[in-house]
């Protein structure tokens, strides 16, 4: 007799009276390959888990955001965040679309340079700029945005040990209409300190201010909060011009616009919810424009933006190791990829999908595999039975994830690029026994 | 273990427990075991109907088995009289 093709049994509870706050259930939405490559193909020749950037959708979403500001405003230069993402590969694709660098810290400015980009195109932000940073960055001709006054004195110091220019501007923190307000770093525009920081700057021979800066924020979900910062910042650029009769080059809105991930606790979906480029660069473009500011002395706008423009090319396959029945009656299982290697997890729901179709979804829990019982993927989220070696797409991680990750009790896996060629290839390769002995030192005893 | 006194199933996989008020799906392999249950058989006996009947491994069906039983335990469908039940 043909035996039948068997379905693991199943059965779940009738919630009659409360729906879906979303309606009528969706269609389980199935991710079975990146930029035309199967995601089973990927996982077989560089293993599980891994991480996948589409520099195809790079290259999309810097041109949808480009177009959204350059329709809108004469002088748009945008600089990459490489805090965001780091990798040399991500970074170049951004260089090679015409993106300068925004970098924090001396080693991300050495990694700048070592990307080919030209010192005069590095915006140099961070409240930690050590005096051997300040030289790198007078010495490069870099625009050195001040965070603080003990900074700006250190910087007038070094300058003229140097007997060099530093061509600098302030970092202005500012009330946007917005909570939380992000204070702590620059200089207040409310109560003067930025002000009186401008005014230090122009009287320091050694120091030329080229530029006024601000970043609000994170995540940003209302679009008038940049209108506010840039009307504020465009005051002071009025200020300047008045009291010095000087026009500075540049204002730079910063970075914070959302992507399409949803905010845990989030009542609709990030796709739904984020004001896009073109909002932003509505919003944006209108204050500069109807300030006070002459059409013929508009400053640059520059925008660091990160999350919005990388976010959306990054993937983390992964693939099940277990299902579990949890004491509340909860479906659960792990996955090999944990939060060491998802630092986002901690403030999105990410989004995590089969590679075919699969039915009996039910509400379920996904944990990493790290031995901590923090290690939560997702802690409530509708999905289909799954078997052991079921292969699973995590999308929307490529910001802050690679360069947030942390080594814990295994190897960080590789990263692999699929270029607009639709070819694959390692841009990060995964940590061995001796990624770590080369860095390790084991005192001898006697 | 046997199926609680309260609960009512219909051949449709559709199940109700008066005990609790709470009302189920079950697939149609959930109800074949569900049934099973009911009669009174033994893992054993389930476990050799399933492999006869089904393309299907023995751990595989051990796997589910034992998953499903919890999962019918917990929504108080099945109450167990004597705790060396399926031992």
């Amino acid at each position: 007799m043909e035996k039948i093709k068997y379905d693991k049994p199943s059965i779940s509870k009738i919630n009659a009276g409360m729906p879906s706050k979303f309606g009528l259930p969706v269609k389980q939405k199935v991710i079975s390959e990146i930029d035309g490559i199967k995601v089973s193909s990927l996982i077989e020749e560089f293993g599980s888990p891994l991480f996948v950037i589409s520099e195809k959708t790079i290259r999309e979403v810097y041109a949808d955001a480009k177009r959204a500001f350059e329709n809108r405003y004469p002088k748009v230069q945008f600089a990459w965040s490489y805090k965001t993402n780091y990798l040399d590969a991500v970074c170049s694709i951004f260089h090679d679309e015409g993106s300068w660098a925004e970098v924090v810290s001396g080693f991300e400015f050495e990694k700048a340079l070592s990307n080919g980009v030209n010192g005069s195109q590095i915006l140099f932000n961070g409240p930690d700029k050590s005096k051997d940073d300040l030289i790198m960055a007078i010495k490069n001709n870099a625009c050195i945005h001040i965070d603080h006054f003990d900074e700006l004195y250190l910087l007038i110091e070094t300058s003229r040990e140097l007997q060099m220019k530093a061509r600098v501007a302030i970092r202005v923190n500012l009330d946007a209409g917005i909570y939380p307000i992000w204070d702590r770093f620059g200089f207040n525009y409310e109560n003067g300190d930025a002000w009186n920081a401008i005014n230090r700057i122009m009287l320091a021979e050694s120091l030329e201010l080229i530029g006024l800066h601000t970043h609000i924020g994170t995540y940003i979900m209302v679009q008038s909060a940049y209108a506010m910062a840039a009307t504020k910042l465009a005051n002071l650029y009025m200020a300047i011009h008045r009291k010095f009769d000087y026009w500075l080059k540049y204002i730079d809105l910063g970075g914070g616009f959302a992507s399409k991930n949803t905010l845990k606790g989030a009542y609709m979906p990030g796709n739904e919810t984020c004001p896009s480029f073109d909002d932003y660069a509505e919003a944006i473009s209108n204050a500069l424009i109807s300030s006070e500011i002459p059409h013929e002395n508009l400053p640059v706008l520059f925008l660091e933006t990160g999350r919005a423009l990388i976010d959306d090319a990054g993937y983390l396959l992964t693939t099940v190791i277990a299902n579990k029945r949890l004491n509340s009656g909860r479906r659960s299982m792990v996955i090999d990829a944990g939060v060491n290697l998802l630092f986002t997890s901690f403030w999105y729901n990410l989004g995590v999908y089969p590679t075919r179709e699969l039915g009996n979804a039910e509400e379920s829990t996904i944990y990493g595999p790290l031995c901590m019982n923090i290690d939560v993927i997702r802690d409530a989220i509708v999905f289909p039975q799954v078997k052991t070696g079921e292969q699973l797409v995590i999308e929307r991680v490529g910001a802050y994830n690679i360069t947030q990750s942390m080594q814990f009790i295994t190897y960080r896996p590789n990263v692999v690029l699929i270029d607009s060629d639709g070819k694959t290839q390692i841009i990060r390769k995964k940590e061995s026994l001796e990624t770590f002995k080369q860095s390790e030192l084991n005192p001898k005893r006697k | 273990m046997k199926i609680t006194e309260e609960v009512r199933i219909s051949d449709n996989g559709f199940v109700f427990n008066s005990r609790t008020g709470d009302s189920f799906n079950v697939n149609p392999t959930g109800l074949e075991l569900t049934k099973l249950i009911a009669q009174g058989h033994d893992f054993d006996t389930i476990k050799s109907l399933f492999l006869e009947k089904y393309e299907l491994d023995d751990l595989t069906f051990e796997k589910d088995f034992y998953e499903f039983i919890a999962l019918i335990k917990h929504h108080q469908i099945t109450s167990q009289e004597d705790p060396l039940d399926f031992k």
